[in-house]
């Protein structure tokens, strides 16, 4: 229990300290923190081969992903955020969110739960149990995220093509004009 | 052994957390991490439920979401990027020109 509250309270940090970070890279890093903190609760519900995931692809790849483009756009800048254009909107968002979430969690924690059964089967959560899983009954989850993976692969390849001569619409009028 | 209640008290507040991140940033790079959290919180309600039944399907569906995590980043981060090759600003605003 002491365990769980240290872990959550680490989550928590981790979690606020991105929406309230002003510079996207300390947003970056305290993501960091809230993904450390979920890969070992991943391991204390013992699904091992989760948490490696986790901390692979999440503090793996896609932070290093996020850091590059942080760096990219706005290396040596300080901008302040823009005022926004709907009044009163962050207030209204900010009360709602945190009222439906805290309801969330207060049901969350009060509802009844079944107590966790003791005594696991073999090989839960490990490589070998995820193998057998994702490569026997549930072989479908596992093509659909690697279809999915290779969309996104072509995906960002379409996105970021040079632009082409002819398709640049400022391109074809000057040409129509002269 | 942790009471489920608790991860998922933990998962609702991560997630509201996220929704409020979403719901007050105007830099799209720091809207976009505290959606990452959101997902984060979903996938670990299911590794909590699926230790509680003792069913493998919830971690598959907590594999799902990191695999789906992956590719909506790769995208996400282009779409960003072009973004703000045509704007040279980092406003979630610049794109409200997007409306029909």
């Amino acid at each position: 229990m002491i365990a769980f509250g240290i872990l959550a309270i680490v989550a928590l940090i981790g979690g606020i300290g991105v929406i309230v970070a002003r510079q996207p890279v300390h947003s970056a890093l305290f993501l960091i923190v809230n993904i450390v903190a979920l890969a070992i609760f991943y391991i204390i519900l013992s699904a091992e081969f989760l948490a490696a995931a986790q901390v692979i692809v999440y503090a793996g790849a896609i932070m290093v992903l996020f850091l590059f483009v942080v760096t990219l756009l706005t290396a040596g800048k300080d901008d302040e955020e823009a005022g926004e254009e709907l009044s009163g909107q962050r207030i209204t968002a900010g009360v709602l969110a945190i009222l439906a979430g805290g309801g969330l969690a207060v049901v969350g924690v009060l509802y009844p739960s079944q107590r966790i059964q003791l005594g696991l089967p073999q090989n839960f959560g490990n490589l070998r149990g995820m193998g057998d899983v994702l490569w026997g009954p549930d072989f479908v989850y596992l093509a659909a995220v690697a279809l999915m993976l290779l969309t996104a692969a072509v995906g960002i390849m379409v996105l970021n093509r040079p632009p082409r001569k002819k398709a640049d619409p400022e391109a074809r009028l000057k040409e129509r004009e002269s | 052994m942790i009471p489920l209640n608790w991860i998922v008290g933990l998962a609702a507040a991560l997630f509201a957390i996220g929704a409020v991140g979403v719901l007050i940033r105007k830099n799209p790079l720091i809207m976009f991490m505290a959606a990452e959290m959101m997902w984060n919180a979903a996938a670990l309600v299911f590794v909590a439920y699926a230790r509680s039944f003792h069913a493998m399907s919830g971690q598959v569906m907590a594999f799902i979401i990191i695999g789906t995590a992956a590719a909506e980043v790769g995208i996400g981060l282009a779409i960003i990027v072009s973004v703000f090759h045509h704007r040279h600003r980092l406003d979630i605003d610049e794109v409200s020109q997007l409306r029909g």
